[in-house]
């Protein structure tokens, strides 16, 4: 018993990394989780690492997140997910929330 | 994106511990210590298939309030409970040996200017310990209370209670021993929660399904009118903010002289009450709220507006002699 | 033939005055002042000699019980007891505020909690243990030797009320039937929903959550554990000697609760504390000009 880890790597768009080190969003409650992306040299490709206590969703992860990557156009960025019971709908909202705060510049925290 | 301005009226209530740590703070001010890009989640959560968080719960960091630094803490309810692991406790603990670094520097830069020293101010919302790292947890509380020692005389140190899970446990008197706590309302404060003292004391005397029962034996009104929370204030980020500045404009002795606790005199004062407490044998918080001359507006006070209620409440003064 | 051990658990009273120079105790007395003996009858308080030197000693005596609070008992800290001790030690410091020697405060633990009572809640039994707590920590920092023997129980806010504000922490093993925990491993095992066996196995890797004197040892969470209960009045004095030898050399980095972290990273055991502390001193480093200026 431990922790579930997940890595998937995906091919990247043409959108280009995150224009700040790293951006942070969510709170990993019941039901929710948070999202860390960090800028990477990854020549062109998106990384995502899942950890969750949940078992055998291997392939919604992957779907999920691959669709996410190839919508957003990222390349060259870490995606970090610290789950605790997501619903896929969630996850969503939480990755697109998180892009959104990834993109936004100016107040450096 | 939410701006800063519009953050300011938000329940203080539903924030989370990031947003109540940036927004408490003057606007782009707030820099995170050991935040979550660094991951340094639990080591301990992973073998007990428990899910870990990137900043373990607790947000810690600095920024300034009207100019002036504030080292700022900040409990996540959300995650476990908002409960102190190694980790999190572990940043109580460096934020305030670092606030006692940088008190050391200010107070030789600037001797006459205690607005430039830097000031502590902790967002509570936890349970105490959390049981997966127990021993870790309960260590760092012992931690937290020698450095809330360590920083009087130096540097104000004060407590926010007003999120979801209130501040229970051993954060409890954590939260006491400040120099002062700003509570709203909503904030829950105290030692034992209620299903412990329902599973001590039976059902019929201590039912922690009641919500109201809950509220009149923890909460802020409470807390308030019994001298150990200094302020209440409304549920928003802005009331919070608004009333850390005010009493942070004040110079420190006048602050610490709001302590709840932690002079031979204060400890006299609660003996009092303390013998109050054995002759009163209160059933409800009614009976003592009464005793301090509240009789006509007892049963209402959980009815009235915060405003309502701090324009028509005597607070006790004093030890329990009303 | 030598006797083997008995258990202290319950007999704080015993254990106290087995660990004071004999006939020594003064109930209730410190410097010149009295307290009053009827308050918190479970705070067993007063002056001692160990070695021939004056001692505060603060026992938990499990027999007695408050006549006033229902649920104080067998050992319990109470608000009346909570803040009788914090007296203590305010009267401690008060006797010896004129002399350059400050008197060492020894604290006798078997305590099972703080009242979990509605009365308590009502008027703050986390008052009454911050206020002790507080104390300590000043007498401490005035030079007070601290130390903190544990001959029964030592459970979660009870020992942080009484005991883990000491400077030095020394316990009875876990053979001789003393307790050192936040919650029993079957408890943490229901609120956690793990099965207690996996619990057990982990312990034996891990001492975050295990119940016993060994594991806090191993997390820096006490400075030495006493086998023999007839060695303890040795070892206390030993110990408050090293206090007031390293609090004249200004060593206060080896002593309390803070100098416990660095011990349990050196024992092995909290290794996560110093990464965090580390950390925030390496990013504090760079942003401290800013904020000061």
């Amino acid at each position: 018993m431990a922790l579930h880890n997940m890595t998937f790597t995906f091919p990247g768009g043409s959108a280009g990394s995150i224009p700040k080190p790293f951006s942070h969003t969510g709170v990993v409650g019941s039901g929710d989780l948070e999202a860390l992306f960090t800028k990477a040299d990854l020549k062109g490709g998106v990384e995502a690492q899942v950890t969750t206590p949940v078992r055998g969703y291997d392939a919604v992860w992957e779907k999920v997140l691959g669709r996410f990557v190839a919508e957003s156009g990222l390349s060259d960025v870490k995606i970090h997910l610290n789950d605790n019971n997501a619903t896929p709908f969630v996850v969503t909202l939480r990755l697109k929330q998180a892009l959104a705060e990834a993109m936004e510049r100016g107040e450096a925290s | 994106m939410t701006g800063w301005n519009d953050m300011q009226t938000r329940s203080f209530y539903e924030s989370n511990a990031r947003e109540r740590a940036r927004y408490l703070l003057d606007a782009g001010s707030f820099r995170e210590l050991a935040g979550p890009e660094a991951q340094l989640s639990s080591p301990h959560l992973p073998v007990l298939d428990e899910a870990i968080s990137f900043d373990d719960g607790v947000v810690a960091g600095l920024g300034k309030i009207n100019g002036r630094p504030v080292f700022i803490l900040s409990q996540e309810g959300r995650f476990i409970g908002g409960s102190v692991g190694e980790v999190g406790g572990a940043k109580m603990v460096g934020v305030f040996e670092l606030a006692l670094k940088m008190h050391e520097k200010a107070q030789v830069k600037y001797p006459n200017d205690e607005s430039r020293w830097p000031a502590i101010v902790i967002s509570f919302e936890t349970g105490g310990v959390r049981l997966h790292e127990a021993n870790a947890g309960l260590l760092a509380h012992a931690e937290v209370m020698e450095l809330i020692q360590a920083c009087r005389g130096k540097i104000p140190v004060l407590s926010l209670v007003g999120s979801k899970l209130g501040c229970f446990g051993g954060m409890g008197f954590v939260s006491v021993a400040t120099d002062l706590t700003i509570v709203s309302e909503l904030g829950r404060i105290g030692l034992t929660g209620p299903e412990v003292i329902e599973e001590v004391l039976g059902k019929r005397e201590f039912d922690s399904a009641d919500r109201g029962l809950i509220y009149r034996t923890t909460g802020g009104k409470h807390r308030y009118l019994m001298g150990s929370a200094a302020y209440l204030v409304e549920d928003s980020i802005a009331a919070f903010r608004d009333k850390v500045a005010a009493v942070l404009a004040e110079p420190y002795a006048k602050i610490a002289a709001k302590r709840a606790i932690g002079t031979p005199t204060l400890v006299e004062e609660q003996l009092e009450l303390t013998a109050l407490a054995a002759q009163l044998k209160p059933k409800d918080a009614y009976d003592i709220w009464a005793h301090f001359g509240n009789e006509k507006i007892a049963k209402s006070i959980p009815d009235l507006s915060t405003k309502e209620f701090l324009q028509q409440v005597k607070i006790r003064k004093g030890g329990g002699v009303s | 033939m030598t006797q083997r051990p008995k258990t202290l658990v319950g007999k704080g009273r015993e254990a106290m005055l087995n660990i004071i120079d004999a006939d020594s105790f003064i109930d209730g007395k410190i410097g010149d002042a009295t307290l009053d003996t009827n308050l918190g009858p479970g705070a067993l308080i007063g002056t001692a000699t160990m070695s021939g030197e004056t001692v505060t000693v603060i026992t938990n005596d499990a027999k007695a019980r408050n006549p006033r609070f229902p649920v104080v008992y067998a050992g319990i800290i109470g608000l009346e007891e909570a803040y009788k001790m914090a007296q203590a030690v305010y009267l401690t410091m008060e006797a010896d505020k004129n002399l350059p020697k400050k008197r060492p405060l020894v604290l006798v633990i078997d305590s099972p909690g703080n009242a979990p009572g509605k009365v308590e809640e009502f008027f703050g039994m986390n008052l009454a243990t911050g206020s002790y707590q507080l104390a300590l920590a000043e007498a401490r920092t005035a030079g007070h030797p601290i130390i903190a023997m544990i001959v029964g129980r030592a459970i979660s806010g009870a020992f942080l009320c009484h005991g883990l504000q000491a400077d030095r922490i020394l316990a009875l093993p876990q053979t001789l039937g003393t307790m050192i925990h936040v919650m029993p491993l079957s408890s943490i095992a229901r609120i956690t929903k793990r099965d207690v066996e996996l619990l057990e196995t982990l312990s034996q890797t891990n001492p975050v959550f295990a119940s016993g004197a060994g594991f806090f040892y191993k997390l820096g969470g006490l400075e030495e554990i006493i086998e023999d209960p007839a060695d303890m009045p040795k070892a206390i004095v030993r110990h408050i000697q090293e206090i007031y030898k390293l609090k004249s050399e200004g060593k206060w980095n080896e002593l309390g609760p803070c100098s416990r972290g660095t011990l349990g990273t050196a024992r092995g055991g909290r290794v996560a504390r110093k990464k965090v502390l580390d950390l925030m001193q390496t990013q504090y480093a760079k942003l401290e000009e800013a904020f000061l200026a």
